[in-house]
């Protein structure tokens, strides 16, 4: 029998509703190559066994009684650890949260549940999504399938890399500066950042509110299509102010090609500094694969994105100093114990609780909203934001997509970056388009001729166009033959259906 | 103009995070590089530009009649808690002397 990794989302719920397969023999083999693969690697914080046989056997009694089964029925799911499960601990990567069992469950993650997907586990992930490498989970770094001595990248570097390893066939990630395409890119697996709004947040713990966008993972662009159809199809979610209508079939015009559409790029972004010539090669040879099937690149400027990493790293942490407030020590995680007054608990708990860069980034929150401080820093970088947001504007009126690097270079080494603020810039073709809201998406284009590490590249469009940046992934993916690719060393390693 | 030791330690009390001398000096270091980073939203001249807080400005939010709805029950409320009492969870002096008993 076959591997259950070499089985796309729809082949897997297909086999499953014609009982190829039953929903529990996929279930525990993906267990089975959690249990291969993952000891290496690292992605799952936790494997949730017993939710995902207990939704299989649901699935499988409702095809016993001849009941139709959800498009999603049987197919493999990890969620960050930043989504309530309950049934599950949500730890955020985090110390704070390390006991922390889930109160409910996320719109998102019941969406795709409901969709008949299993929850496998929770993936590990950068301490409160603070982090480009996932090397500051205080439970420990997550490997890089394609080389365990680099990182997945990160916020959400357990989420790609558990779907690069094959362990499962989707995840959800969370991306407010990057966290969604960067760790695909690094990894070799799709990854996609819905327009803020497109998906509800409720459930996630906070970040940074207005960046923050739920999206997901697949090593094809048909599953993350899939995935995002379980995803908006109930509409919007009345328990998140922002969530909003998105009634679109994100599957409809996945086959549709690209001819006649046009792709901006971006000279400048391009030829920016620290950029390797493996993703400049890998933009050109996008940029080519689209021309190819008819598609006209044009030179599209974005004035102002420049100033995108700055208002980044004014607003996010603004927003996770406030959102982080609420750990405490009182209601949920860390306390300290044996101290005389709240205060002191609080300050003691915080201060045993939170890693370094959790509290590195809020306190450079506290510091840029505090008096004389705030008009310096914060309003201005929200007037940085209409700027950038109006640049998208304008381009957007000349080219359908966008054609981005979706990282500067392919994975680096563990310890390889150690200044806080070099790594920020990991992000710096991504954070735009959370400070702007729109979509975008990271496709690999395949191992880079030097690195031999995945290569990708980002699309980004309209808000709430996300279904176009699907058409212009899936046109990339046909030319790159880079569909379905499960890191050459975790392939076939466990997971067989038996 | 840099920020000092006994600046950081002064953002990190009103953060309620407590800091070490080490750490100290580190996220002393951190702060400084971070805000020289920032720099460009210093000089950045948007005269008359208008703020956009939150990306979906111009749509509308989702709202609803203002009706009591269930919420969270209060066992899970309540669970991941380390003192409670009854309905309540429990803390230590506000005010100052003495801790849970």
């Amino acid at each position: 029998m076959s591997c259950f990794d070499e089985l796309s989302a729809a082949e897997i719920a297909r086999g499953v509703a014609a009982g190829e397969f039953s929903a529990e023999e996929v279930a525990r083999a993906s267990l089975d190559a959690i249990a291969a693969r993952d000891g290496e690697i690292h992605a799952l914080l936790q494997v949730t066994e017993e939710l995902a046989l207990k939704r299989a056997r649901e699935l499988d009694e409702m095809r016993a009684r001849g009941e139709k089964l959800p498009p999603l029925a049987g197919v493999p799911l990890s969620v960050k650890d930043n989504m309530n499960l309950i049934g599950s601990r949500t730890t955020c990567g985090s110390r704070m949260l390390e006991d922390y069992e889930s109160p409910y469950t996320a719109t998102c993650v019941q969406r795709m549940v409901d969709a008949g997907c299993l929850p496998m586990g929770k993936a590990n992930m950068d301490e409160f999504a603070f982090g480009s490498s996932t090397e500051t989970s205080y439970f420990g770094k997550t490997a890089n399938p394609w080389d365990t001595a680099r990182v997945p990248g990160g916020s959400s570097g357990g989420s790609a890399a558990s779907v690069a390893s094959g362990e499962v066939t989707l995840s959800l990630g969370s991306d407010t500066g990057g966290s969604i395409r960067q760790p695909a890119a690094f990894c070799g697996v799709v990854g996609l950042k819905p327009t803020y709004g497109a998906v509800s947040r409720y459930g996630i713990v906070a970040f940074g509110s207005s960046l923050d966008q739920v999206g997901p993972f697949g090593r094809r662009v048909e599953d993350v299509a899939m995935a995002m159809n379980a995803l908006v199809g109930p509409g919007a979610d009345p328990m998140d102010s922002t969530s909003q209508e998105c009634p679109v079939d994100f599957l409809e015009h996945l086959e549709d090609g690209v001819e006649g559409l046009r792709v901006g790029l971006v000279p400048a972004l391009c030829e920016a500094e620290g950029i390797s010539g493996e993703v400049r090669g890998a933009v050109r040879a996008a940029a080519k694969a689209l021309e190819d099937q008819g598609a006209q690149t044009i030179e599209v400027e974005l004035p102002h994105i420049d100033d995108s990493i700055a208002a980044y790293y004014v607003i996010g942490p603004c927003e996770a100093f406030s959102n982080l407030a609420r750990f405490d020590g009182v209601r949920y995680g860390y306390q300290e114990p044996g101290c005389a007054t709240l205060a002191e608990q609080s300050e003691k708990s915080r201060a045993k609780g939170f890693g370094a860069e959790a509290k590195r980034r809020q306190m450079l929150g506290a510091y840029l909203l505090s008096s004389g401080v705030y008009d310096r820093y914060y309003y201005k970088a929200q007037q940085a934001r209409t700027l950038i947001t109006r640049s998208y504007a304008a381009a957007f009126e000349r080219a359908d997509v966008l054609l981005f690097p979706s990282a500067p270079r392919t994975a680096f080494k563990f310890g390889e970056i150690s200044s806080p603020t070099e790594m920020y810039l990991s992000d710096m073709f991504t954070i735009s388009s959370n400070i702007a809201g729109n979509g975008s998406i990271s496709v690999p284009v395949g191992p880079g001729p030097e690195s031999g590490m995945p290569l990708a590249v980002q699309l980004q469009g309209p808000a709430f166009k996300d279904r176009r940046l699907l058409t212009f992934a899936r046109a990339i993916e046909r030319a790159f033959e880079a569909e379905g690719a499960v890191a050459p060393a975790c392939a076939r390693k466990g997971g067989e259906l038996a | 103009m840099a920020l000092s030791e006994y600046d950081v330690r002064a953002i990190a009390e009103y953060a309620r995070i407590g800091l070490d001398d080490e750490e100290l000096r580190e996220m002393t270091a951190y702060m400084n590089d971070a805000v020289a980073m920032l720099q460009p939203i210093v000089d950045f001249d948007p005269a008359g530009v208008e703020p956009t807080f939150h990306p979906i400005g111009d749509l509308s939010d989702v709202m609803r009649a203002d009706e009591v709805r269930p919420g969270l029950e209060l066992e899970p409320a309540l669970e991941n808690a380390h003192a409670t009492e009854g309905r309540l969870f429990r803390v230590p002096s506000i005010l100052g002397t003495g801790g849970l008993s």
